[in-house]
């Protein structure tokens, strides 16, 4: 059982975070290739 | 532009169309998941990791599953745009990896209390992880594109025989702690909107990886086309 | 059928005799098991953790490092006289290349575990009476997996600038199905248990082997193409 309710949505946060910069990043990166390359 | 190039680059183009709605499609699962699904009463706020970590380990799956058979045909049919293909699956199967490699920790240090532990899970997210990193190890290390291809291939097949061992042999594993919501056939149906945000998230998930695979491949066909040696 | 049988002996009795000449990776991977199992010795802190508990991951550890040094070695031989060009060039299939190689590295390996195992008894105060077959038959499935791959990859890995590195990485995974069988085995059988809990165990390992063997002689002539 979670003890630190406000602890536990820092997790949540984070993850969700997370999820954003991997995701977001590598779409930016193939976009910034795309454009690099002419499209 | 030769005909070549300009075919890739519509390939290009209609992969990035799927990223941006991929990925506006992920900000509304956000929005669904973190204010409009209910919090589950176990395991709190944590819990709704749940729904950017279950459909990762789906889209991993996925994608190894398609390096895995691309493989077979590229041995069979020798056709390098299998190579590239199967390499653009690899890349963002590591990408899906790498977000459940983030996620399960995160998830399991306030459930468990600990950031790590070898449940069949985590343990099974580490495998494809490796095997991911395994494989684009290989493919840098090589340099040669044809036998980058063939040797990748290999690499790629065995992978996918492996995982279903894996899967097994982790599941059987005895392990000491509980289990959270997990998707099993056997266990208890999930109330409707917490399905309902997984599915959505599924969807958003999928067509990122389609979004990615595609607008990779079109890259590596673009840049075969402009005769460039591509760096695998 | 002859003939493959034949080349298969061949090429497997060629690696051995390497190996019984030099001896130099025998001697390292012998030298290397009596040294794991003395340290774990050491670094166990006996009041709180008993032998019992970690004697089948400390076995198979040592058995797997032990193969790991035996499937470097595989082809690092023809490597460095150039000599798989040579090797390709007879009259010999590809998968006779493949069994022969597998059956130089199963009875290198073999060797190491067979030497180990008395060792593991004698460091360890493991109970074998009644469990020897069981504890041989399940490290000749487990190993027989793990070869195989291994054999492959070796071949794979020899083509690249750092091959030690590179084998480990790509072997890891192919690793956690038989040793986690072996090592599930192993306990269950140094505790006594009954035979119903082991057999579905052993059934995967045979899985594995069977699967694997197959899958990995399919595969290898592609490495072998020009």
């Amino acid at each position: 059982m979670p003890a630190d309710p406000s602890a536990n949505a820092a997790f949540m946060w984070t993850a969700y975070a997370a999820v954003a910069v991997i995701l977001g990043g590598y779409g930016l990166a193939l976009w910034r290739r795309a454009r690099r390359l002419g499209r | 532009m030769t005909p070549e190039a300009e075919r890739a680059r519509v390939v290009v183009r209609r992969g990035l169309a799927l990223v941006a709605i991929g990925l506006l499609a992920l900000g509304a699962v956000f929005v669904v998941a973190l204010r409009f699904t209910p919090i589950e009463r176990f395991q709190g706020l944590p819990q709704k990791i749940f729904y950017v970590h279950v459909p990762a380990a789906w889209c991993a799956l996925l994608a190894f599953t398609v390096v895995g058979i691309a493989s077979i045909l590229y041995l069979w049919l020798r056709d390098a745009r299998l190579d590239l293909f199967a390499e653009s699956a690899a890349s963002a199967g590591l990408v899906f990896s790498t977000v459940m490699l983030t996620t399960g920790p995160l998830w399991g240090k306030p459930i468990w209390g600990t950031w790590w532990t070898w449940d069949a899970r985590l343990t099974f997210t580490l495998f494809l992880f490796f095997l991911f990193l395994g494989y684009r190890a290989l493919r840098g290390a090589l340099h040669d594109p044809g036998e980058r291809a063939r040797y990748s291939a290999v690499v790629g097949i065995l992978g996918m025989v492996l995982v279903p061992f894996v899967h097994l042999t982790v599941y059987l594993f005895p392990t000491v702690h509980p289990q959270p919501i997990v998707l099993k056939p056997s266990s208890p149906s999930l109330p409707w909107e917490m399905l309902r945000t997984l599915l959505l998230s599924l969807t958003a998930y999928t067509v990122l990886l389609i979004g990615f695979v595609t607008t990779r491949y079109g890259l590596g066909r673009g840049a075969e086309a402009r005769g460039e040696l591509d760096a695998g | 059928m002859g003939d493959l049988v034949r080349a298969v002996f061949a090429i497997a009795g060629k690696d051995l005799r390497v190996e019984v000449r030099s001896r130099t990776a025998l001697v390292s991977a012998l030298a290397f098991a009596a040294l794991v199992l003395v340290i774990f010795n050491f670094a166990r802190d006996a009041g709180s953790v008993s032998r019992e508990a970690l004697a089948p991951s400390v076995l198979w550890i040592t058995f797997t490092f032990s193969g790991m040094i035996a499937l470097n070695r595989s082809f690092a031989l023809e490597r460095e006289n150039a000599a798989l060009d040579g090797l390709l060039l007879a009259p010999v299939s590809r998968s006779a290349l493949f069994l022969g190689k597998y059956l130089a590295n199963l009875a290198f390996v073999f060797t190491v575990e067979a030497v180990t195992l008395p060792l593991f008894v004698l460091f360890f105060g493991a109970d074998l009476s009644g469990v020897v077959s069981g504890i041989v038959l399940t490290a000749v499935l487990a190993t027989a997996g793990f070869v195989a791959v291994g054999t492959l990859f070796s071949a794979i890995a020899v083509r690249t600038r750092f091959a030690e590195l590179m084998l480990p990485l790509l072997v890891l995974p192919f690793l956690i199905p038989p040793v986690i069988g072996a090592v599930q085995v192993t306990a269950r059988l140094l505790a006594g248990r009954p035979m119903s809990e082991i057999l579905g165990w052993l059934k995967i390992l045979a899985l594995y082997d069977l699967v694997f063997v197959t899958v990995c002689l399919l595969l290898f002539p592609a490495l072998m193409d020009e």
